[in-house]
């Protein structure tokens, strides 16, 4: 098992088993008829506390939604480079609000470059409390919303996207322009979308290293050795951020590893950088759960 | 009590039973205030109780408790608490039974850097180590994919280590962490 999980077992602060001994038995039996006695709403409900979804690529840190939120033009290629916080051109707002026959509200974003604490101000200026994020990303999710919470009932707020507004390196072109918030929107909610990295940022979300648009795209490294990978890497100016060693028992971070060792994934991390899943075995081993708390620490390779 | 009705509340006792432990547990871990693990608690099942259509058979629906317990808790820690009557004699026991630990030495340290990280990296890494879960569990009550798991565990690991590190006692920091091995 690896040293920070062990270390974080030592810390542990009650196990299930200590937690069920401070309680009377009867306490908890009590506890759970009177939530039975309630009145319960039969019938399924929507909850949308997230929407993630699951699309195509492996290994994505939490993913692109075809739908999405809150992004002009152009705004993947405007970001790189530009102060995120710098005041919007002309003194104009960095979102804009329209109210729709029915009573709901039509935010599109202005200035996509404006700080999360500007577009937060104007949300609460129009009494609605939403934070709209725009937040590192891989090439290929570029323009996607990747976080999405909301009120777990009731009405939720829905992204407004548009074809054609935007150019993103994967050549998706249905590009989030703004939101649409109901009339009887109650609650708060956040929604992260994923704009260009500037050089040295890394990604909070990124797509498959392999798509298009991605550092590693079209190459294949089933099978190859890290040695092999690493020289292919510096043909294209890429370096290795990390190796994630892969072992059945939970992996683990290591920043050197055998040139004869494996690779059997890589990962996007950062403009130019990549993350590459290696062991020494020719076959990926299945990672499994740690075993909880226990277990003497063993040192870390790295040191 | 209509059939339909009884077969409901027959569904939830089977549930309750299976998993108040594990779920008081989890929400115990998490918690600074005893008294509001209970009111936690008692959210948890209460919304499983109303949305019992939703919980998935067998052993998921445990991940999916947390998973429940995890979005109370996020909104009691941004100040939505809601005192419950249904919790008052547990809120009452666990006053008088329970203190978390206090930590010295070596373990104040770890607990320290524990603490430093972004909530959703001390709860990737407390639902590996403290619940056991393995990626696959861990993305069914993060409801994210497997993978995306494993990779966030990685930056979360890097990022406690560093955490760790920055705070080593007797040490001054290190002006460039990571060096790329085999990559250099």
């Amino acid at each position: 098992m690896n040293q920070t999980i062990d270390q974080i077992g030592m810390i542990n602060p009650v196990t299930d088993e200590e937690a069920a001994r401070l309680v009377r038995p009867e306490t908890l039996d009590d506890l759970g008829w009177q939530i039975s006695a309630t009145p319960a709403t039969t019938g399924p409900r929507r909850s949308r506390a997230r929407i993630l979804t699951r699309k195509g690529a492996r290994r994505r840190l939490l993913l692109g939604v075809p739908m999405a939120v809150a992004l002009a033009t152009a705004l993947a290629v405007a970001m790189v480079g530009r102060p995120a916080g710098s005041p919007p051109a002309g003194g104009q707002q960095a979102l804009s609000f329209t109210t729709n026959a029915g009573g709901g509200i039509t935010v599109i974003v202005r200035n996509p470059l404006a700080d999360p604490g500007v577009y937060r101000a104007e949300f609460a200026a129009h009494h609605l409390d939403i934070i709209l994020q725009l937040r590192p990303v891989s090439p290929s999710i570029v323009g996607t919303v990747f976080y999405m919470s909301g009120p777990s009932t009731g009405p939720q707020i829905v992204p407004i996207t548009a074809k054609g507004k935007c150019e993103v390196p994967s050549g998706g072109d249905d590009c989030p322009v703004g939101v649409k918030i109901p009339a009887d929107f109650r609650g708060e909610a956040e929604v992260d979308f994923g704009r260009a990295a500037r050089p040295g940022e890394k990604y909070v979300s990124t797509g498959s290293a392999f798509a298009p648009g991605e550092a590693m795209h079209g190459m294949n490294i089933k099978g190859e050795t890290v040695a092999q990978v690493l020289s292919r890497l510096r043909a294209r100016h890429l370096t290795v951020a990390d190796f994630n060693k892969v072992e059945s028992n939970g992996d683990e971070n290591v920043h050197q590893v055998p040139g004869d060792w494996y690779v059997y994934d890589a990962e996007p991390w950062a403009p130019g950088q990549v993350m590459l899943f290696v062991g020494a075995t020719v076959t990926e081993p299945s990672a499994g759960a740690p075993q909880p708390a226990q277990g003497a620490p063993t040192p870390s390779p790295t040191g | 009590m209509a059939a339909g009705d009884e077969e409901r509340q027959g569904r939830f006792e089977a549930l309750y039973e299976a998993h108040h432990g594990p779920v008081l547990g989890y929400v115990l871990r998490r918690t600074e205030n005893p008294e509001d693990a209970a009111d936690v608690m008692a959210e948890t099942f209460l919304t499983s109780w109303r949305r019992l259509e939703e919980v998935p058979p067998g052993p998921e629906a445990r991940l999916w408790l947390y998973g429940v317990a995890r979005r109370v808790l996020a909104n009691h820690h941004r100040g939505q608490r809601r005192r419950s009557a249904l919790a008052d004699r547990l809120r009452g026991e666990l006053a008088v039974g329970y203190r978390p630990p206090e930590y010295t030495g070596e373990m104040a340290r770890i607990a320290a850097a524990f603490r430093r990280l972004p909530a959703d990296q001390r709860e990737l890494l407390a639902l590996n180590a403290w619940e056991g879960l393995d990626y696959g569990q861990i993305a069914v009550v993060l409801g994210c994919s497997r993978n995306a798991v494993r990779i966030r565990l990685h930056r979360a690991r890097q990022r406690f280590a560093r955490e760790l590190d920055d705070h080593r006692p007797g040490l001054t920091l290190s002006l460039n962490s990571p060096t790329n091995g085999a990559n250099a």
